[in-house]
């Protein structure tokens, strides 16, 4: 039984990640720092059945799954960038949690600086705005009838 | 500059619309899988209940679908009996293969002993072919020519129209 099982394991064949980004280019990896590296690198892969997590962080069994793979994959020798790039290649860029298009990244300081001018062009152009008329107005004197009749009628609501 | 920035606003509300409208457009369902016109990854796995390997390149030759399932998904029991009745219509001119992950040997095999099976089911003991493949939830499938290539991709259960529709795709290749 034993050996039908292990004949049967000798067959069984898997997608293998050199199909997708060839031999590892790095060392292969063991003990503290395969496990700290799967940590490192499973929070840089989204759990695609999960809301926003981490492969790293997720209980979820698809997730689960997906940090074996990147431990057997480091300790085979696989890099990082190799890893995200075969994740990538089964899932799209969807997978990654740090995108890798530089407009991303670019796109929010691209509107802060464009907001920025806008604001410095429309104090620009108020402090250029001719003196509103008001300043050429006399001050009201004494015997305004206006303020006459304003103090009539504040005295007539304090009595 | 009123009148300017007017003009910027309706610019980019135009452009949100645009890109709202485009987005709003498209089926959920139909996932672009980078995968799509590329060699399907090979794999070879066990028939479920059998020690037997089943290898997906025996079928290479004629149009393949596979579909990715497991017991515990309601809408793959809502899709087996399409997809079994699809099989046995279309054989052997089309090829189904089932891929089981996530999953119970003794689930998988009451499951098809109770709603029948027309194609053969391996099991993704450790779901590295489902990694391989992209696959996020259950049931997926793919669509891949006489010559190993994905053409489609389908997220979700399937009806007979669908499926004829995404096999059309693969006949035209």
């Amino acid at each position: 039984m034993t050996i039908l099982a292990f004949v049967l394991l000798l067959q069984l064949q898997v997608p293998d990640a050199q199909q997708f980004v060839g031999p590892p280019k790095g060392q292969p990896l063991t003990g503290d720092a395969l496990f700290q590296r799967t940590n490192e690198v499973g929070a840089l892969l989204r759990c695609p059945v999960c809301q926003g997590m981490s492969v790293a962080d997720s209980p979820a069994e698809m997730a689960v799954n997906m940090k074996n793979q990147v431990r057997e994959l480091l300790a085979r020798g696989y890099t990082e960038e190799q890893i995200l790039e075969y994740f990538e290649k089964s899932y799209g860029q969807f997978v990654l949690l740090k995108p890798k298009s530089p407009v991303v990244w670019l796109l929010p300081v691209l509107a802060l600086v464009l907001g920025l001018i806008v604001v410095f062009v429309k104090l620009k152009k108020l402090q250029q705005a001719p003196d509103p008329p008001t300043a050429n107005r006399q001050p009201p004197t004494a015997d305004d009838p206006y303020l006459a009749r304003v103090r009539d009628l504040v005295s007539g609501e304090k009595s | 500059m009123n009148r300017t920035v007017l003009l910027v606003g309706v610019i980019i509300a135009a452009v949100l619309v645009g890109v709202l409208f485009m987005g709003l457009g498209k089926n959920p369902a139909e996932i672009r899988s980078p995968l799509i016109g590329k060699a399907a990854p090979t794999f070879a796995l066990r028939q479920v209940g059998t020690t037997n390997t089943i290898d997906i390149s025996q079928f290479r030759g004629k149009p393949l679908v596979v579909n990715f399932w497991a017991t515990w998904c309601g809408p793959c029991w809502e899709e087996h009996p399409v997809l079994v009745a699809n099989a046995r219509m279309l054989q052997p001119n089309v090829q189904f293969l089932g891929v089981v992950f996530q999953d119970q040997e003794d689930k998988i095999l009451s499951f098809l002993a109770q709603r029948g099976s027309g194609y053969p089911t391996v099991v993704d003991e450790a779901g590295k072919t489902a990694i391989a493949y992209g696959v996020g939830g259950v049931p997926e499938t793919y669509f891949i020519d006489a010559d190993g290539v994905i053409v489609a991709k389908y997220n979700g259960p399937m009806n007979g129209d669908i499926i004829r529709e995404h096999l059309q795709k693969v006949m035209r290749q």
